[in-house]
């Protein structure tokens, strides 16, 4: 016989979290952020700028990152009818964010300063492209410098590591974004900076705030706003402040095999170099102890389907004497 | 004192072109259920019982080498598989189909009846599983059938169709109904088609491999 039925306990199904550097070729600190000026120029950089970390002209230049700027009252940008007050591509941004991250569209972005609860009319946001962090961020790995023309740079982590209780809103979880020193060192949390949405990807900064901080550097008040100044300048504090950290996450499922050769099985082999014509094994020595030379592993269905194959690096010998136990992982 | 090596050996597999199909199926029927073992890429002509040094040295052309990536294709893997017999067994099991080479002329029939040598301890057996066979050129065959077999997976091979695409078809059977071409187009300015049949038996794994002309005769 060929083939053997596995026993209940030979499958087994792990699901392993795999945490990596969230920026291609596995850059753990993003220091070179590039636009595309095709992009920027289009309708779409009108909503949002792609960031790269090389120039567009450079090969494997990839889209690490977008930024935007959303208003609630759709101030700063172009209305889309000037006879209707209020839809603006700012107000797009800031709906699709608040759609997306809450749910509703009643809740607005908040944050808080000590016991004082801000409602920013301006909101930045950062969403890290898809492929970039693979299923999520992995909470306690942002350290974001950003500076602004005049103002001190701003240290921004997550205090994923610090609090006590995760928070939930309709997009998973959210955790707050305040001054640091490093990824989930939080020194500062007297003023919440922005949230963190590590289920989806997303970065929101209280606009306002840095603003007025002049971090970014945006002069005049709100309603001063323009959505491709408040781009430029947003991407202009990134690229000033050099270092963006972050981390991927990933649940990555694998099967787990286990074959169990016992001593007495799979011996012999029906490789055409080990037998005759008439199918006599070719060295007589392997008569009373057949040796075979095992280089792979196939697992099948019912039907006898070779579903996956699995190689070794080198031949493992079996004879009667040997019993082989061989885990073989197969990812989805 | 050294610490015994208690570890296990641990390889990544990958889905073969079958298993991505069947995946994709999501009926169920991607469920791993059996393993076989396979030896491909030994010689065993490589294993050496002279050896001056003696026994441990017999394999030692063998042991050593690098082994080539596991194949996506299904009908290049575990093309030669290890089996369970007896101690003290001097003969393999063996497929006998009754042919070295067959030669067909258009439109003719033939019906395949493979048998295993060597098999169970008996001199010559037709396998419970039934066999599977593989023509690497479909369109030669203008029809190509197992019977004998009433799985489902049997049922669903036979009843496929492929058409018009230089492609292998899989049947399953205890034996095995194939009917030359009577395209003539297909022949161009030659006057034969060559292919191959490979047969495998479901059990014992043994399989062999015949050579298939198709000479033309329509003008």
């Amino acid at each position: 016989m060929s083939y053997k039925r596995f026993d209940n306990e030979d499958v087994v199904v792990s699901a392993e979290s795999v945490t990596a550097p969230c920026w291609s070729n596995n850059v753990v600190n993003l220091q070179v952020f590039e636009l595309n000026s095709t992009q920027t120029a289009a309708t779409s950089g009108k909503y949002y700028y792609n960031v790269y970390n090389t120039g567009s002209e450079v090969a494997n230049t990839a889209i690490q990152f977008s930024i935007a700027h959303g208003n609630k009252l759709g101030l700063g940008a172009p209305l889309y009818d000037t006879s209707v007050t209020g839809k603006s591509y700012s107000s797009t941004v800031y709906g699709q964010f608040r759609t997306l991250i809450f749910g509703d569209e009643e809740t607005n972005f908040t944050f808080t300063s000590g016991n004082t609860t801000r409602t920013p009319e301006n909101v930045l946001f950062i969403s890290v492209e898809r492929a970039r962090y693979k299923e999520k961020i992995f909470p306690g790995s942002l350290y974001l410098k950003i500076t602004g023309s005049t103002g001190a740079p701003l240290h921004l982590v997550d205090n994923s590591l610090t609090s006590s209780t995760d928070t939930f809103v309709d997009s998973g979880r959210v955790y707050s974004i305040y001054s640091g020193s490093g990824p989930g060192g939080v020194t500062d949390s007297t003023v919440e900076y922005g949230k963190l949405f590590p289920d989806v990807g997303i970065i929101a900064l209280d606009g306002d705030i840095l603003s007025s901080s002049d971090v970014v550097a945006i002069n005049g008040t709100a309603s001063n706003w323009s959505t491709t100044v408040a781009n430029n300048q947003f991407f202009k504090a990134i690229d000033t402040g050099s270092s963006f950290k972050l981390r991927s996450e990933e649940t990555v499922s694998s099967n787990y095999v286990f074959i169990r050769a016992r001593n007495a099985e799979f011996n012999y082999s029906n490789n055409p170099s080990n037998i005759t014509g008439s199918g006599e094994l070719r060295h007589s020595v392997m008569i009373d102890n057949p040796q075979s030379y095992l280089t792979a592993v196939g697992l099948y269905n019912d039907n006898n389907d070779l579903l996956a194959v699995a190689k070794l690096s080198t031949p493992l010998i079996k004879d009667f004497t040997k019993e082989a136990l061989l885990r073989v992982k197969l990812d989805y | 004192m050294g610490y015994l090596n208690n570890g296990v050996v641990t390889v990544d597999a990958i889905l073969t072109k079958k298993g991505r199909e069947l995946l994709a199926r999501g009926d169920g029927s991607f469920k791993i259920t059996q393993f076989a073992l396979s030896d491909d890429e030994i010689d065993y002509t490589l294993y050496n019982p002279s050896h001056p040094s003696g026994s441990q040295y017999y394999g030692q052309a063998i042991e050593n080498m690098p082994l080539l990536e596991a194949f996506p294709d299904e009908t290049k893997s575990l093309k030669y598989k290890l089996a369970t017999l007896p101690r003290g067994t001097s003969k393999l099991p063996l497929l006998e189909a009754g042919y070295a080479s067959i030669v067909l002329k258009q439109g003719a029939s033939l019906a395949i009846t493979p048998q295993t040598l060597n098999y169970l301890g008996a001199t010559s057996t037709f396998e419970s599983g039934g066999y599977t066979a593989t023509i690497a050129d479909v369109r030669v065959l203008s029809s190509f059938t197992g019977v004998g077999i009433n799985t489902e997976e049997a049922e669903t091979l036979n009843s496929t169709q492929t058409i018009g695409t230089n492609v292998s078809k899989t049947v399953i059977g205890t034996s095995i109904n194939l009917r030359a071409t009577t395209v003539n187009t297909l022949f161009g300015t030659r006057t034969k088609l060559q292919t191959t049949i490979q047969i495998i038996g479901r059990d014992s794994g043994a399989r062999v491999t015949i050579p298939i002309t198709i000479n033309k005769v329509n003008n």
